[in-house]
């Protein structure tokens, strides 16, 4: 669409190079310990909730300002996905698109205030979830990536990787997999139990390819509790110093300027 | 219209009132036999139910309602257009992609992230944009750029939100050129 010229628009490209600049200073501050991004990523099963929250005691032990965001958890965006997965209305467009939103808003309402307060953000699954399971459902994965941008990376990814037959056995322990948690709207298999095997094993699928492509830490879930909570700790005092990344300047930038926080 | 093959017809405007007029007369334009009806804004329900949220849930970003407004889109595509045009019947679309464009880029987001936003909507065979009187677009209506206007937390060009209105009218009258759509004045 062509762009209407006018002084407006070239005037806030001016402002956002500064904006930007800010973004960099206040995340490459040598004087000040700054937020810290870690995600949680891995299959329905892999204890990542269990790890999470031993990693947030630790942490808060260590004397670090911690916040949690779980997946799908937005008080605006999440009552209108739950109403949609109740009667199984919704596309893999549709389930794509409403997660992202609720990722956006958590990501400006949340994760990138907490961050710029210097505080550890934990994130019980990040746009890594939203990935693996809207390609799983056929989406293309480019347009999906895209559908997240302006990107936030995380300082830390860890993935907790598990077998198709570990999620599908541990999860179908306690309960029967929910419609959408077990890919029934796209394999078309009226039994939930043997649907989730089908669809976790396409999800780990995509999991494992995004794990090489954008370096995750894996860590191996079929290992116990304590022995993947003390590998967590090592890799976290390992990983914490790692400098800022650049590819979120546009994030940052994007949310001072919409929330006038710059000023 | 008199045509034999069905149509999409994409009618686009930042008033609400303005579409309604547009689109229904597009929709009387097609032989009674051959149409299916009219595809309206927030069809799936979706930002009625954001309308009733609370306070406290923060308010959305131009960025997390045009995301919205692609889901609605997509419900829209699934249950009213794609449908009717496979039933061989002509569907009016009011409004249909370049609403949403131009508003995003009113806001001051990147072409190529909309134009990736809206890739699953199907290309309109005929597409139209309705400028209001001045006066019918300062209304209040119960559209997306009304709603927008009212509830985007803040916009990247900070804009306000008469400025936003006019602004995302500056880039559908670009876009009516570029595109040669016909450009309605209601």
């Amino acid at each position: 669409m062509h762009e209407p010229p006018d002084e407006p628009m070239q005037r806030s490209r001016v402002d956002l190079r500064r904006i930007r600049q800010r973004a960099r200073e206040h995340f490459t501050d040598p004087s000040a310990r700054r937020g810290l991004l870690v995600a949680f990523e891995g299959p329905d099963g892999s204890g990542k909730t269990t790890q999470r929250k031993l990693f947030k005691t630790w942490l808060t032990a260590e004397g670090y300002d911690v916040v949690t965001t779980k997946w799908n958890s937005s008080d605006l965006i999440k009552p209108i996905i739950k109403s949609r997965k109740a009667v199984h209305s919704l596309s893999p467009e549709e389930f794509s698109l409403l997660h992202s939103a609720d990722f956006r808003h958590r990501v400006e309402q949340i994760i990138l205030p907490a961050l710029w307060q210097r505080r550890i953000v934990i994130a019980d699954r990040f746009l890594f979830t939203g990935l693996a399971r809207d390609v799983a459902r056929g989406l293309d994965l480019d347009w999906v990536l895209k559908l997240y941008e302006p990107l936030v990376w995380p300082d830390l990814v860890f993935y907790f990787s598990i077998s198709p037959a570990t999620s599908g056995r541990r999860i179908t322990a306690t309960r029967t997999p929910l419609f959408y948690e077990a890919g029934q709207d796209v394999t078309d298999v009226l039994d939930p139990v043997e649907s989730y095997q089908r669809f976790i094993t396409r999800v780990i699928r995509e999991y494992e390819s995004l794990a090489l492509i954008f370096k995750f830490i894996t860590v191996d879930a079929e290992r116990s509790i304590g022995e993947q909570h003390h590998h967590i700790r090592q890799l976290f005092r390992e990983g914490e110093r790692r400098p800022w990344s650049e590819w979120n300047v546009d994030a940052v930038a994007e949310w001072l300027r919409v929330t006038g926080s710059e000023v | 219209m008199r045509t034999s093959t069905p149509a999409l017809i994409a009618v686009d405007s930042v008033s609400s009132v303005a579409l309604t007029s547009a689109a229904r007369a597009a929709l009387a334009s097609i032989d009674r036999r051959k149409r299916s009806g009219i595809s309206h804004w927030d069809a799936s329900g979706l930002f009625e139910e954001l309308g009733v949220a609370d306070e406290n849930a923060g308010r959305p970003s131009a960025r997390t309602l045009l995301i919205l407004y692609a889901a609605d889109l997509a419900f829209r595509v699934r249950w009213e257009i794609a449908p009717a045009l496979t039933a061989g019947r002509s569907v009016v679309a009011a409004p249909y992609v370049d609403t949403a464009i131009a508003f995003g880029r009113a806001a001051g987001l990147s072409g190529g992230w909309l134009k990736n936003l809206f890739g699953f909507a199907p290309p309109p065979s005929d597409r139209r944009f309705v400028e209001p009187a001045r006066r019918q677009a300062a209304k209040t209506g119960d559209g997306f750029v009304e709603f927008g206007r009212d509830r985007a937390t803040g916009t990247l060009s900070q804009l306000t939100g008469v400025e936003i209105v006019d602004r995302t009218a500056a880039y559908l009258r670009a876009a009516a050129k570029r595109r040669g759509g016909r450009m309605l004045k209601i």
